[in-house]
């Protein structure tokens, strides 16, 4: 899972003139154009189909799909429930997303640093990252118990990789004659890393964060499944759901978990036009 | 070209049978045989010659950049190291390796916020090497106060783009940024590195002049490097010759133009006798190797 975006190794030469211009109209354009039907009457027209391609199943093999009234249904008259079982998940996701990144960052700029630590450090990591987090999960809820600890460190974990490779790529990816400039002013390591190291690495920070997001609900959910006992939780509602056979609970869950994963991507996007103005992915 | 040099103090820079080899064994190329160059504080100094002849290395050894592998590097008559520490070297690249995330003004003001503690160093430094040119130039600062970046940005044309960012600005306005960064560090040496070689003849010619412009109210030492004779003359007090295989000095001439060099002066013959002269000598140093 190597997330060298193209466009943030793009950040490094970014050298073509752009008219200013593109700067100041690219956003509300890109508002504007939601008007006109060729936009959005692709998408609308794609999950109308979809939604009768559906019920169409639903009605045919009951056990492979509920009737989407019956998921909108359980969604409303049970709406505490999925959004108490949402908070433990966004919590869970959320908890772990934030040691990951702590732990994945600093070690990036550690290894950036330090070359032994690197040689040390990056095979581990690379070894970790090819583990399926699934089969290390029922053996960290054996070691940590039903409470919310297995689900940080496996949602901690399954964000751990992608922020560190793609960190350390960016706080390595300094042109070379930019560190010369720096290098005749004599500027520290501490002043080469905060002024010019860390921001060159923002725009692939951003790229990891955007994978990262949604997989954090990943790693919660894949956590809460493998503790059979544990009692709250989305991923919990659905294996327990599933085992009962109650089919519109299950995607209602699901239906749940994929609109908070939208909502983290979308988040992720702001924070970025906002931190990454200066660079090409934010105007995209 | 040693004796002459005493009336001004230590030189500005100084290179003592340097040698520089890359490589080992049957591969190694000698990007610098045994060089000797001294140059006084001040004097605007080209380094020009086919590549491979050395020059860039020669650049990067007195930036500090490189150690020699023989021999003694000194600017101010110190080691390039200490010059750098002190912050008495401004380096201007090929391109202008400003960072995308920060305004041209921002730019061109970070390097005043790094290594603070030079001030004392390029005291101590330009103490001992009592710099001073010789022309009376206003009160010349021995430790010199940072100088208003707005000013400078204005003077060089880039009063309209101080707050855009390098993206939104052409090539030729983003290595004008670059020269601002370096002469904004009121640098005892400004080492240039083919800065306009990647721009159009137009940008070029405004570039030379604007960079002459600069040079002539800061006073500095300029050591640039460049492969267009045209240039060299135009620029330079001294054209010092390189020849490669292994790279070497082989002529360094000096250029007794008036100053400040109009348009009207790259039109005279004198002009062109110089240009005529480096040429033959460049040619004279590639059939030498040959033969």
């Amino acid at each position: 899972m190597t997330v060298t975006d193209e466009r943030a190794t793009m950040a490094a030469e970014n050298e073509q003139p752009v008219e200013p211009s593109r700067f100041s109209l690219r956003h509300p354009q890109s508002r504007v154009a939601w008007i006109r039907p060729s936009v959005w009457a692709p998408l609308l027209v794609m999950t109308v189909f979809l939604a009768v391609l559906w019920q169409w199943a639903a009605r045919e093999l009951p056990y492979l799909l509920p009737p989407l009234p019956k998921i909108g249904s359980s969604l409303t008259s049970q709406f505490g429930y999925y959004v108490d079982n949402a908070l433990v998940t966004v919590g869970e996701a959320a908890g772990g997303l934030a040691i990951g990144f702590v732990a994945a960052f600093v070690l990036a700029v550690l290894t950036s640093e330090l070359p032994f630590l690197r040689r040390a450090v990056m095979p581990i990591a690379v070894v970790l990252n090819v583990t399926p987090l699934v089969a290390i999960a029922p053996a960290l809820v054996v070691a940590f118990g039903f409470g919310p600890l297995p689900k940080l460190v496996i949602a901690g974990l399954i964000c751990f990789f992608p922020i560190l490779i793609n960190t350390a790529a960016g706080l390595g990816s300094v042109p070379r004659e930019v560190l010369q400039v720096y290098r005749t002013m004599d500027a520290g390591r501490f002043e080469l890393l905060w002024h010019v190291r860390i921001p060159n690495a923002l725009p692939f920070l951003f790229a990891a964060l955007r994978i990262v997001f949604p997989l954090s609900i990943v790693g919660a959910v894949v956590a809460e499944m493998s503790a059979s006992g544990s009692t709250h939780g989305l991923g919990t509602a659905i294996s327990t759901a599933s085992s009962m056979n109650q089919l519109p609970i299950v995607y209602a869950s699901i239906l749940v978990l994929a609109v908070m994963g939208v909502l983290l991507l979308l988040a992720v996007t702001l924070v970025e036009r906002r931190v990454l103005h200066w660079h090409d992915s934010a105007h995209n | 070209m040693d004796g002459s040099v005493k009336v001004t103090g230590t030189p500005a820079l100084e290179l003592r049978s340097v040698h520089r080899v890359y490589g080992f064994g049957p591969s190694a190329t000698n990007a610098l045989d045994d060089v000797d160059l001294t140059v006084p504080s001040g004097r605007f100094v080209s380094l020009i010659g086919p590549s491979g002849c050395g020059k860039s290395t020669l650049l990067r050894l007195v930036a500090g950049l490189e150690r020699p592998d023989r021999g003694e590097v000194r600017v101010h008559g110190v080691p390039p190291a200490q010059a750098c520490a002190a912050k008495m070297i401004g380096l201007v690249p090929q391109s202008p390796a400003l960072l995308p995330w920060l305004s041209v003004l921002r730019n061109v003001t970070l390097p005043q916020k790094i290594n603070k503690g030079s001030g004392k160093r390029r005291e101590r430094i330009t103490g001992f090497a009592e710099h001073e040119s010789a022309q009376s130039a206003p009160a010349a600062p021995s430790a010199p106060t940072a100088p208003d970046m707005r000013e400078l940005l204005v003077k060089a044309g880039l009063g309209e783009a101080m707050h855009k960012l390098p993206a939104q600005i052409s090539g030729g306005m983003r290595q004008r940024a670059a020269i601002v960064r370096a002469f904004g560090l009121r640098p005892d040496v400004l080492v240039m590195d083919e800065p306009f070689s990647a721009l159009d003849e137009f940008t070029r010619e405004s570039l030379q002049d604007q960079l002459l412009d600069l040079w002539d109210e800061l006073k500095t030492t300029v050591l640039f490097v460049t492969h267009s004779v045209s240039e060299a003359v135009r620029l330079s007090d001294t054209v010092v010759v390189m020849a490669p295989h292994p790279g070497r000095i082989v002529d360094v001439i000096d250029v007794d133009l008036p100053r400040p060099r109009g348009d009207r002066l790259f039109g005279e013959r004198r002009f062109h006798e110089y240009e005529d002269l480096i040429r033959d000598r460049l040619r004279r140093a590639w059939h030498g190797e040959a033969a």
